[in-house]
């Protein structure tokens, strides 16, 4: 006797995004913890030493967050005007932070007034980091110069004058203590050597530079103004190597992330793009509520930061995995693998003789129905409430199954106004689905052929059978309209398939001839 | 703060960074306009054109016009009266030699501020500049006010200081440094004893020992008026001033306590805009209620009246909120520009119009009513060629002094072109000093135009924010964006949207239709952009070499979901030749049954029990009872 065959669900392929190692690892982050600021948040940079805290700029004041509080750990409050660029020193000790007071001010992270005060500049300061060697301060400001500070002495090493326009950010080797960038709304980046005096290497951007970004290798520099992102050579003077426009509103922030595989920027239009550096193409894009002004991201990606127009902070932490395995252990102790697998990896020897014994299959309910042909239960299972909303391939499998027996009508007679207006609601709810169409149409047309003598007895089917005419009108229109679009693809497929040479050589050596 | 602070602007199509700036600075700029005290009988008023006018408001006609020597380069910035002054209260007039001017008590003196640092005083009484106070200032005045009773003059300017004038001998008195930022407002207490000062913070300065007498905090943009509200001594809590700032639509009214615990405002107005004008008659006393005639920067009055006594938490709103338009057939709101009140509750005195030619009125004004609405009939069409014909037109006398061309000033340099050392000046200060923002988003605004317009074209403005719309989301591949546009309904717009849609957008366009075709709910709009873009793009598409594999996806979706047609179609048929049935039906079936009901009726009352058993199964509806109801109703028959 042939076993009993479970009934076939179709597998059909799954339409939309597709999935990346790269979307999943994006989405691996919980829920963001959002904190006011009192203004907007301009600046946010990471310590570079552990435990990575930041120091997020906004308005008069910076804050300093450990990696993962919610107050601050540490203000600095000490400011005339709004406050510019908070940045560590790279052994996370000193914090500079630029003013629109034109003051420059130099904190220890862990004092609270300022250690020393650069003045010297005109107007607001935008721009201030530190060299490499760790003793020198780079400012740059909207008076058009970028100036070095001697960090002891708190005096003025030089000025560079050579940008016509305001200075609003920049970025010092991490490599060479006398290399510097500056990228000014003049439309320049500009790549400083303080042994020279002058700028070695000048490159036109074309908008207003907001931001600028060196790789760890120091090899490539990325610039943002406008609303194009743009990688540049250094290595080969400064030549472009890719533009990229992929935001609809001038790029604000760039960060890299930390194996420097991946490259972020942030803009106006409310979006973070993940770009993959090998072919910078978009990977992945996180969407905010506010225009982003600035963007930080921690170590190992641990977390995204955020900060926002409307003055909020938006810290995002990544999902720990031992976290999420701990919770799941909590929820249920499953049985240990041993118990699945015992004897059934035994390997017979030469002369053990086998008898197998039948494996019990597994059958879901309606298929136990299906295989005592109670046709109408099996088909009221398929329409469970779970079934019908969550997994509606499985009940128009059980239909179709029902239909290639020859028992659909059977199955489909003898309901009551319940179990009918049920039936008719799935029907309604997926018949313009193209995958069930052709089943769920038999369906119809049997239901109609059914119960057309009781039709006009019960409202809530007359209804439903009047909502589901005009479903099915509006489909026939829609299908009308798509035939017509068809019609018109075959034109433009016909024109442009590549014409074949037809039999005219004859005419072509006329011609040459 | 170009980018980052502005950057809160909605969805709007293309924002450039600093294109934001535009409503950023300069916009507070308030041209000055005052009552003469007392009598109320002139209104000084400083115009667009650099020029002072003074109006009589009982003739209605312009009494005297004065052109400042340096009226395009100086502007007047504030305008203050001199207190009103007998024969015998002018001393230093007497001392000047201009006899011919004391008459009775007059508003006669007149202080203008000037944006170079100066202060000029205006004598209406000689109809000409009685004289200049200069060199104590190093940037622009800002105000200007009048001691009450000694003829001293306090002015207070962007540099920071306040200047005390003696007016007898023309030379400064005394000059302090009053904050760290520009002195924006002054106010004199009404018995000369108290100054106000706002810059940073709003200070009370003891005018005897020039120190500071209190601090006051709250406001967070520039001050620009204060007023003292009582004439009590300020020890006795009585003392109360109010203060309204520019881009505030609250004025505050400050209390000056003895304990020195007046952090806080007490009282605050709400507005409609940010004050222009203010008006108010002090309390005396606490029964007495202050009395304040506000007129905003969109052209309304607000009257307030309150009794000032401790704090109050809510904002007060106006008790009487008037405005003016004129009588065409769509009315156009006419703007007040100051309002002074009367002597009894309802009178007030209006001027309104335009600043180079205001209309004074004195209207009683029905307070009872929250909001009044009066019309006039003015003269708006008013050209200013005709002004200028009618006046003297004088060349400015631009001496080494006086400081021209001062960059930011409105309307400081067409005149002066044409002189070559004009040219000369302005080139070093472009040189020197930055551009304006507005000159530096006119460039921008240039390039951009020219970038785009050629391949924009002149469209009508809603489609053309639709294609840019739809760009800019196909471009950052931003969901909602697109949500929007697709949501349309009007085919009209559909496909201009999609004739100015630039060729590079058209393949992601099809790319997003083909990707939002798979959810069905969306399918029959986006039809309609599928259709419209194959028409409008015919060529192009037809013209790719890889057509097939790049509208292959979609061709196949499309072809799977027409499979069905036929059947579909047929369904149709069927589902209407039933659903026209079930509307006879229904006629019948009721018929029916009522007549079943009859017939049932007329049998037996043993027969009409067991009806009344089975005619719930008439309700029911599944055919196995209704089979059921027709086997009983034949059993019935066979009984019969």
């Amino acid at each position: 006797m042939a076993s009993f065959k479970p009934t076939k669900i179709q597998v059909y392929p799954k339409l939309g995004e597709k999935v990346t190692q790269d979307t999943l690892y994006w989405k691996n982050y919980k829920a963001p913890v959002q904190i006011k600021e009192f203004g907007a948040v301009t600046s946010i940079d990471f310590s570079p030493v552990t435990p990575h805290n930041f120091a997020v700029t906004a308005f008069t004041r910076i804050h300093i967050y450990g990696p993962f509080s919610q107050e601050p750990v540490k203000s600095f409050t000490r400011f005339k005007d709004t406050a510019y660029c908070g940045r560590f020193r790279s052994d996370g000790q000193l914090l500079v932070a630029g003013c629109e007071d034109s003051v420059v001010r130099l904190f220890d992270v862990s004092g609270k007034v300022a250690l020393r005060l650069f003045k010297g500049h005109t107007k607001a300061v935008h721009l201030t980091d530190f060299t490499s060697d760790r003793y020198q301060i780079l400012t740059g400001s909207d008076d058009y110069t970028c100036r070095l500070w001697d960090i002891p002495n708190a005096t003025e090493l030089t000025t560079y004058t050579e940008h016509t326009d305001y200075i609003r950010c920049g970025v010092t080797s991490k490599l060479n203590r006398d290399l510097f960038i500056t990228g000014s709304y003049d439309h320049t980046v500009k790549l400083f050597d303080a042994r020279v005096e002058k700028s070695v290497i000048t490159m036109d951007h074309g908008q207003p530079v907001e931001s600028v970004l060196l790789y760890p290798s120091e090899g490539l520099l990325v610039s943002a103004g406008g609303r194009h992102v743009k990688v540049w050579d250094l290595l080969k003077g400064g030549q472009p190597l890719v533009s990229l426009k992929n935001h609809h509103k001038t790029v604000t922030s760039l960060a890299l992330s930390s194996n420097g595989q991946r490259l972020l920027s942030a803009s106006l239009d409310r979006h973070v793009k993940v770009y993959n550096t090998t072919n910078y193409k978009v990977v992945h894009n996180f969407d905010y509520a506010a225009s982003i002004l600035s963007l930080g991201l921690a170590p190992d990606d641990a977390s995204i930061v955020v900060g926002m127009t409307n003055s909020i902070l938006s810290i995002k932490h990544r999902k720990n995995q031992e976290d999420s395995k701990e919770i799941a252990g909590q929820q249920r102790r499953r049985p240990s693998y041993r118990v699945f697998v015992k004897g059934k990896n035994y390997v017979p020897k030469q002369d053990d003789y086998l008898v197998s014994k039948p494996v019990k299959e597994h059958l879901a309910k309606y298929d136990k129905q299906l295989q005592r042909f109670n046709v109408s239960k099996a088909l009221d299972t398929a329409l469970g409430t779970y079934i019908r909303f969550r997994k509606p391939e499985i009940t128009v499998a059980v239909i179709k199954e029902l239909d290639r027996r020859g028992t659909l009508k059977n199955a489909l007679a003898g309901r009551d106004e319940r179990g009918l207006s049920q039936l008719l609601n799935f029907i309604i709810g997926n018949l313009v689905d193209a995958r069930f169409t052709p089943v769920l149409v038999t369906a119809a047309e049997m239901i109609l052929d059914i119960y057309q003598s009781v039709i006009g007895q019960s409202p809530v089917v007359d209804r439903q059978l009047l909502r589901l005419q005009d479903l099915v009108k509006r489909e026939i229109e829609f299908q009308k309209d798509l035939l017509e679009v068809l019609g018109m693809l075959d034109t433009m497929f016909a024109s442009s398939l590549p014409r074949k040479e037809v039999p005219c050589s004859g005419i072509a050596t006329l011609d040459w001839v | 703060n170009r980018v980052k602070g502005l950057l809160d602007c909605g969805d709007s199509a293309d924002e450039n960074a600093s294109e934001m700036a535009a409503d950023g600075g300069s916009s507070s700029l308030q041209l000055p306009c005052v009552f003469s005290p007392k009598s109320r009988q002139f209104l000084a008023l400083c115009a667009q054109d650099g020029r002072l006018r003074i109006w009589n408001t009982d003739s209605k006609t312009l009494h005297q016009e004065y052109v400042p020597s340096a009226h395009l380069s100086a502007t007047c910035t504030c305008i203050a009266w001199g207190p009103c002054r007998t024969v015998k209260e002018g001393p230093q007039r007497k001392k000047r030699k201009s006899e011919a001017v004391q008459v009775e008590e007059k508003a006669d003196l007149l202080a203008m501020g000037t944006a170079a640092g100066t202060v000029l005083i205006y004598s209406t009484a000689k109809g000409a500049l009685h004289c200049t106070l200069d060199g104590a200032h190093s940037g622009g005045v800002n105000c200007v006010q009048w001691h009450p009773e000694e003829s001293l003059l306090y002015s207070g300017s962007d540099d920071t200081n306040i200047v005390e004038w003696d007016l007898q001998t023309g030379k400064t008195r005394s000059k302090w440094k009053a904050d760290h930022a520009a002195v924006t407002s002054l106010c004199v207490s009404p018995d000369g004893k108290l100054l106000l000062s706002a810059g940073h913070i709003i200070k009370m300065w003891d005018l005897d020992t020039k120190e500071v007498y209190r601090k006051f905090t709250g406001h967070s943009t520039a001050v620009t008026t204060l007023r003292f509200a009582t004439t009590r001594p300020p020890d006795s809590n009585g003392l109360y001033f109010l203060s309204g700032a520019a881009h505030d639509r609250l004025l505050s009214v400050w209390q000056v306590r003895e304990d020195g615990k007046d952090k806080n405002s007490v009282v605050s107005f709400t507005l409609t805009d940010e004050p222009q004008h203010i008006d108010l008659v002090t309390s005396n006393s606490k029964e007495e209620a202050v009395r304040l005639a506000v007129v905003c920067k969109d052209g309304q009055l607000h009257l307030f009246e309150h009794f000032l006594n401790g704090p109050c938490k809510k904002p007060l709103s106006p008790s009487c909120t008037v405005q003016m338009s004129d009588t065409k057939e769509s009315p156009i709101p006419i703007p007040l520009l100051a309002a002074v009140l009367g002597a009894d509750t309802r009178t007030v005195m209006l001027a309104y119009g335009s600043h180079l030619q205001p209309v004074m009125e004195k209207v009683e004004i029905n307070t009872a009513e929250r909001h009044v609405c009066l019309t006039r009939d003015v003269q708006t069409t008013l050209s200013l060629s005709m002004e200028t014909t009618v006046s003297k037109v004088k060349t400015p006398i631009v001496n080494a002094k006086s400081k021209v061309l001062v960059p930011g000033l409105p309307g400081h340099k067409a005149p002066l072109k044409g002189t070559s050392q004009g040219s000369e000046k302005r080139k070093k200060d472009t040189d020197t000093k930055e551009m304006s923002i507005a000159e530096r988003l006119g460039e921008i605004d240039l390039s951009t135009v020219s970038e785009k317009g050629a391949s924009k074209g002149t469209a009508s403005l809603t489609t053309d924010n639709f294609a840019v719309l739809l760009v800019q989301g196909l471009e950052s591949n931003d969901a909602s964006i697109l949500n929007k546009v697709f949501q349309t309904r009007k085919e009209m717009v559909i496909k201009k949207t999609v004739a100015r849609l630039p060729l590079s957008a058209v393949l992601p366009l099809v790319e997003e239709v083909t990707y939002t075709f798979v959810l069905s709910y969306r399918a029959a709009l986006m039809v309609r952009w599928l259709k419209a873009v194959l028409m409008h793009h015919t060529s192009y598409l037809a013209s790719l070499p890889d057509l097939v594999t790049q509208l292959g996806v979609l061709y196949h979706m499309i072809e799977s979901r027409v499979k069905m047609f036929h059947k579909l179609t047929k369904l149709d048929g069927k589902l209407y030749l039933l659903m026209t049935q079930v509307s006879a039906n229904i006629c019948s079936v009721v018929h029916s049954i009522i007549s079943f009901n009859l017939t049932s009726q007329e049998l037996s009352l043993s027969h009409k029990e067991r009806m009344s058993l089975s005619s719930p199964h008439f309700c029911s509806y599944t055919p196995g009872s209704c089979e059921a109801v027709k086997t009983q109703a034949e059993k019935f028959e066979c009984c019969f």
